[in-house]
């Protein structure tokens, strides 16, 4: 094996051979983000990149499906998202003359206004993001279609052993109502009442701590000036606590150790051996992040090597892993073919087993590192990427690059220090294993 | 709706962005080696990733009857490794500096991907080299990849009520083309491929005078080309390109489908027009035209369907675009208490207003050109999506250079060019009619789903 500091300087060495000039990367990162305060309430960032003549605006408000407000208010994604829903199609209409790119969007920490456009459109895409956000005349016939079409989505959703494997794992492990859960249930239907639902909106995008994010070819001078007509004042304090209060997740001792759906004309078998898995904040993440790698991530992970390159028993595995500042879900997961199912679960606990018992060997974490600091030039491609991730990181409350910072723990760890997690965090005990089978 | 996804997956899985940059980069190189290979080579030094293609031009559609799946089977055998390079030594070597590699196989062609960090480039070249004349290829590996393609094909199209349908439709719509099956094949033929199979389609196709390599990203171009020559150039010049597969444009499709799967309660209706293939004069207005009909926020066939008249649960456009043609679907779904020719007389009356053209517009028009322009501009930020639309533009227009002209293009077409496209290619054409039920309806549904417009009023 080489020494991680002699492969950076061969890696170095090689570049220079390339001829490869400054790249993007060393001029594109969450560093390079210029941010200033609008008013009390809401921050300004911008990406400045002028390579090309396009502008990416992000209108981020930090409040999402976790918020407790939410959960009480009812489906504020929703409410958001019919925003640009106006009945005679104008917003939109706009939009297309524009040639822009617009949406609007609710993860569990934030809600964001989305909108791309070449700089020749930007005047008239900032007079529409304005406009979005302030339209009280929706199209209520949407809403009753809405409800419908997400029925049917949900029917769908029942009839695929992907998506049934994905709701059972995290039925196992939350609450009925935990929103770690609910996005992954039949959505509930949205009120049919349009002006307690525009009401609703109004309060998510008067919210504090709101950003105005923009990215690409205009000057801070320009993007001052575009910031400070964007959004009407905040309220004075958030809606809801900046931290959500989840539900405590169901404790270990009342979930399943096996848990069987049955779905009609299967030809395979889905597994998977679940649990809970640590916040991203968790001091053991670090080392999870590499565990997980070894395990699941790639390609020759132990997961591929034992369940497809052995004996062909499946085309695909792999981990689900969430890394949100929270206990979230966590599952080692693959298929095979319905007759070679008991022999594939054999297989899949067999390799957790193995892993628990013998941990990573340090090539394993030296080539898992070497993967995720590499990875890293593929998160700042394009200046709209960059801010995605930094207002990813605000809206959970965490630093301008905390996750890149993780890498960096995480290549601080020895190989010992993985292992003593990976003991204490793949105890097969801890598992649940739910099979999605044919009826 | 599930229907515009699984549609829209389909021809995002065959085709990569439509174009380019308005300007060729100052250090282009475009050129064949002695031994036919076709390099493209766009040093772009702002990018942080390097991007490598090599397009075998031969995929599914270039298969017999009897071998179905066969060129998607040889794409996973040709991670098999060689003497020089171990099987897995391709994905070490990327894992190792972070990159991500893949490979596809569409009916048309057969692609292999590296992005990497610039460090990582000298090894992609003289692996991608190595594989393409000294690939190992043995029963072991043959049996292993067998079973891992069963395993997709399953997977994707048997487990999913939805991608069953889109098989069947497929089937249906295209017949004795070499279209109608799916790259992933039948497991029969998968099963029944051999060794011998293999070397032949090894030795045929996986040549130089049938590929095309494309390197974007921060290298330096003149450094780059002599690496290729170094690492590719001594590889015996071999290789045929098949014949080319009938085009859909003038193919004879049946006048009506019908199909039931195990569907969510909704009826889904399709007309279907055939498109021709992109290296047609048609090919920018009909991109506009498509633009406009089908990826627009006020979409004029949904519009009128689903929000003006309320006469649909969802409607929508979709284009499926090949290298022989495509089709340009026009759906709507209802819940299932219409009869088929009334669900199409709600459509077709949809159609009529379409032709009137309100929708094209200067002011729409010069909306689409912008919007396809910021999507050409996009690759300024990503070698991966210039480095597909080099390969593509070759491979499917017949010169990749077309890739920096493609903004010139656009801005050329009028909306009497696009109106053109549309009379031709949808008015005076007759569609296919499909239908698609599903096979079991709850009786509330069966009773009261007329209710449903008026619901949504």
């Amino acid at each position: 094996m080489i020494a991680r500091s002699a492969r950076w300087l061969a890696l170095a060495a090689l570049a220079a051979l390339a001829g490869a000039a400054p790249s993007a990367a060393a001029r594109l990162s969450a560093a390079s983000a210029q941010t200033w305060s609008v008013d009390r309430g809401t921050t300004a960032i911008l990406i400045e990149d002028h390579r090309a003549p396009l502008v990416e605006i992000r209108l981020m408000f930090p409040i999402g499906r976790w918020s407790s407000w939410a959960a009480r208010a009812g489906r504020i994604d929703e409410a958001f998202a019919l925003s640009l829903l106006d009945p005679g199609g104008a917003l939109r209409a706009r939009a297309d003359r524009a040639g822009a790119e617009v949406a609007l969007t609710t993860d569990a920490r934030m809600s964001v206004l989305a909108l791309g456009c070449r700089r020749e459109a930007l005047d008239s895409v900032v007079a529409l993001a304005r406009d979005v956000l302030a339209n009280r005349d929706i199209d209520r016939s949407e809403i009753g279609r809405r409800n419908f079409e997400s029925d049917l989505e949900w029917s769908a959703a029942e009839k695929n052993p992907q998506s049934m494997m994905s709701t059972h794992v995290r039925r196992i492990l939350f609450q009925p109502q935990d929103p770690r859960r609910t996005p992954h249930e039949k959505q509930e239907h949205v009120s049919g009442d349009a002006k307690r639902l525009m009401a609703l909106r109004d309060t998510l995008v008067r919210s504090t701590g709101r950003v105005i994010g923009l990215a690409g070819d205009l000057t801070r001078a320009e993007a001052e000036t575009m910031a400070r007509a964007l959004l009407p004042p905040a309220l004075d304090a958030l809606p809801v606590p900046a931290t959500p209060a989840l539900p405590t997740p169901l404790p270990a001792d009342r979930r399943p150790k096996d848990l069987t759906v049955k779905l009609a004309r299967l030809t395979q078998t889905y597994l998977a051996l679940a649990r809970d898995a640590p916040a991203l904040t968790d001091r053991d993440y670090p080392a999870f992040l590499v565990a997980d790698h070894v395990l699941g991530g790639h390609f020759y992970s132990r997961l591929y090597v034992a369940l497809r390159h052995g004996q062909g028993d499946t085309y695909a595995t792999g981990t689900i892993r969430e890394g949100e500042p929270a206990t979230g879900a966590y599952a080692a997961w693959t298929y095979s073919r319905s007759a070679n199912a008991a022999a594939t679960e054999a297989k899949l606990r067999g390799v957790l087993r193995t892993f628990r018992d013998g941990g990573i060997t340090e090539q394993e974490r030296a080539d898992a590192i070497g993967y995720l600091e590499g990875r890293r030039a593929f998160n700042v491609q394009a200046p709209g990427q960059v801010l995605d991730r930094i207002l990813w990181e605000r809206s959970r409350g965490l630093a301008a690059g905390y996750r890149d910072a993780l890498i960096e723990r995480a290549a601080a760890l020895s190989v010992a220090e993985i292992n003593e997690f990976v003991r204490r965090f793949y105890d097969p005990s801890r598992f649940t294993m739910i099979r999605v089978e044919t009826r | 709706m599930r229907m515009h996804i699984v549609i829209a997956s389909l021809t995002g899985l065959l085709a990569s962005a439509g174009g380019a940059l308005s300007a060729p980069p100052p250090g282009l190189i475009d050129r064949v080696l002695a031994n036919g290979l076709a390099v493209t080579i766009a040093p772009d030094t702002s990018l942080p990733i390097v991007s490598t293609r090599v397009w075998y031009h031969v995929g599914a559609a270039n298969e017999t009857k009897d071998t179905r799946g066969f060129a998607h089977l040889f794409e996973h055998l040709m991670f098999s490794g060689t003497p020089t390079h171990e099987k897995g030594a391709w994905e070490a070597h990327h894992h190792r500096f972070g990159g991500i590699e893949n490979a596809h196989t569409s009916w048309d062609e057969t692609t292999y991907e590296s992005d990497i960090p610039p460090a990582g480039i000298h090894d992609v070249l003289a692996m991608e080299a190595d594989r393409m004349v000294n690939l190992r290829l043995d029963e072991a590996a043959l049996e292993n990849e067998k079973k891992i393609v069963t395993e997709e094909l399953r997977a994707t199209i048997e487990n999913d009520p939805y991608d069953r349908m889109l098989v069947a439709a497929l089937k249906s719509l295209c017949g004795d083309h070499p279209y109608a099956v799916t790259p992933l094949g039948t497991k029969e033929d998968i099963a029944a491929a051999t060794l011998d199979q293999a070397r032949a389609f090894y030795a045929r196709y996986y040549r130089p005078r049938n590929a095309h390599l494309v390197i974007v990203g921060p290298v330096d171009g003149p450094a780059t080309l002599a690496e290729v020559e170094r690492a590719f150039g001594a590889i015996r010049a071999a290789g045929e390109t098949p014949p080319d597969v009938p085009s859909l444009w003038g193919w004879r499709f049946p006048e009506r489908i019908a199909l039931k799967e195990d569907l969510p309660p909704a009826e889904v209706a399709v007309l279907v027009y055939p498109l021709p293939p992109p290296d047609s004069e048609d090919d920018v207005a009909l991109s506009l035209m498509e633009e406009i009909l089908g990826s627009s926020q006020v979409d004029p066939f949904r519009e009128d369907l689903v929000r003006k008249r309320r006469q649909a649960l969802e409607a929508g456009i979709q284009v499926l675009s090949l290298r022989r043609g495509g089709v340009l679907c026009f759906y709507s779904a209802v819940l299932p208490y219409r009869r088929e020719a009334g669900q199409f007389d709600v459509m077709n009356e949809t159609m009529r207003t379409l032709e009137r053209k309100e929708w094209l517009t200067d002011a729409r028009l010069a909306g689409a050109k912008r919007k396809m322009l910021r999507a050409i501009e996009l690759q300024r930020y990503r070698a991966a999506d210039l480095a597909d639309a080099l390969a593509k533009e070759r491979w499917w227009r017949g010169d990749a250079a077309l890739a920096f002209t493609r903004a010139d293009r656009l801005a050329a077409i009028s909306r009497a060019d696009v109106a053109r496209v549309f009379d031709r290619y949808v008015t005076n054409a007759k569609p296919v009619a499909v239908y698609i039920q599903p096979e079991k309806v709850p009786v509330m549904l069966q009773l009261f789903g007329w209710l449903l417009p008026l619901v949504m009023r």
